[in-house]
C-alpha cells in the first residue's frame, strides 16, 4: 500500500519526530509507513486522517488502485 | 529546559543507576556463590558493574522505544529472579529433606514469572510497529531454539553430552536477537 503521508507531513512543514509524536508512536513507525515497508491498523490509520482532517482513502492508496 | 523538567530528569538517572547497581550487586552474588569466590567480592564487582552500566545507560539512553521506568521495572525482575535463583543454590546446598528440596526448585521459577510478566508488559507499551518487531523476534527465536533443541538431540544419540538448560537459554537469547535485527532490517 503507497501513502501520501510524507506529502502530507511536508505540507505541514513537520518532522517524522513531530508527526510521531503527535500519533503517539515511535518515529520508526512513521519512517516504515511513509516508505511502505509497513501498514498501519485501522485505529492508527484513523488518527492519522483525524490529524491531516482528511479521510483515510485521501492518504492510503491501495496497490490495486 | 525548565528546573522541574532537570530535576524529575535527574531523579530518573539517579533511579536507574541504583537499579542497574541492585541488579549487578544480585548478579555478583549469585556468580560469587556459584564460582565460590568471596560473596562480598562477588557483590562489589557487581555493584560497581551495575553503576557503569546505569550511568552509561542514564548518560546515553540506548534507542528503547519505552520509558526507562519499563527499563526498570525489568531490573526489578531481574533481581528477583537472581535473588530467587541464589536462594535456590544456597538452600539446597544445606541439608533440607526431599520434599523441602522439592520446595525450593520451585522457588525460580517465582522469578521467571515475575521476569516474563516484566518482560509481556513493556512489550504491552510498546506501539504497533515496535509489538510486530518484538512479537516475530520472538517467533524466530521460538523456532530456531526449537530447531537448536531438536537438532542437538540427534547428536545426543550419536554420542554428544546431555543438552544443558544454560546452553538452551544462550541458544534462545542468540535466535531472539538475530530475530529482532532481521525484523528490524525489514521495517527499517
Amino acid at each position: 500500500m503507497k501513502s501520501r503521508l510524507k506529502i502530507l507531513r511536508a505540507e505541514r512543514d513537520w518532522s517524522q519526530a513531530q508527526l510521531a509524536e503527535a500519533l503517539g508512536v515511535s518515529r520508526q513507525t512513521i519512517n516504515a509507513i511513509e516508505t511502505g515497508k509497513y501498514d498501519p491498523s485501522l485505529p492508527l490509520a484513523f488518527k492519522m486522517a483525524k490529524l491531516f482532517e482528511s479521510s483515510i482513502e485521501d492518504i492510503f492508496i491501495p496497490d490495486d488502485g | 529546559m525548565k528546573i522541574e523538567e532537570r530535576r524529575s530528569l535527574g531523579n530518573d538517572e539517579t533511579k536507574t543507576i541504583i537499579m542497574t547497581a541492585v541488579t549487578g550487586g544480585a548478579f555478583g552474588l549469585l556468580y560469587g556463590y556459584g564460582f565460590e569466590i568471596s560473596l562480598w567480592l562477588g557483590v562489589l564487582i557487581g555493584v560497581l558493574f551495575g553503576i557503569a552500566i546505569g550511568f552509561r545507560i542514564s548518560k546515553r539512553p540506548p534507542r528503547m522505544e519505552y520509558p526507562m521506568a519499563m527499563f526498570r521495572r525489568i531490573m526489578l525482575a531481574a533481581t528477583f529472579l537472581l535473588l530467587t535463583s541464589f536462594g535456590y543454590s544456597y538452600l539446597l546446598d544445606q541439608n533440607l529433606s526431599q520434599t523441602q528440596q522439592y520446595w525450593v526448585a520451585a522457588l525460580p521459577l517465582l522469578g521467571w514469572l515475575l521476569f516474563v510478566v516484566s518482560i509481556g508488559l513493556a512489550i504491552a507499551s510498546l506501539d504497533e510497529l515496535q509489538r510486530r518487531i518484538q512479537t516475530e523476534a520472538i517467533a524466530i527465536g521460538f523456532a530456531g531454539t526449537a530447531i537448536f533443541v531438536g537438532g542437538y538431540a540427534l547428536f545426543q544419540f550419536a554420542g554428544l553430552s546431555d543438552v544443558n538448560v544454560g546452553l538452551v537459554l544462550l541458544a534462545m537469547s542468540v535466535f531472539w536477537l538475530a530475530g529482532k535485527l532481521w525484523t528490524l532490517w525489514r521495517y527499517r
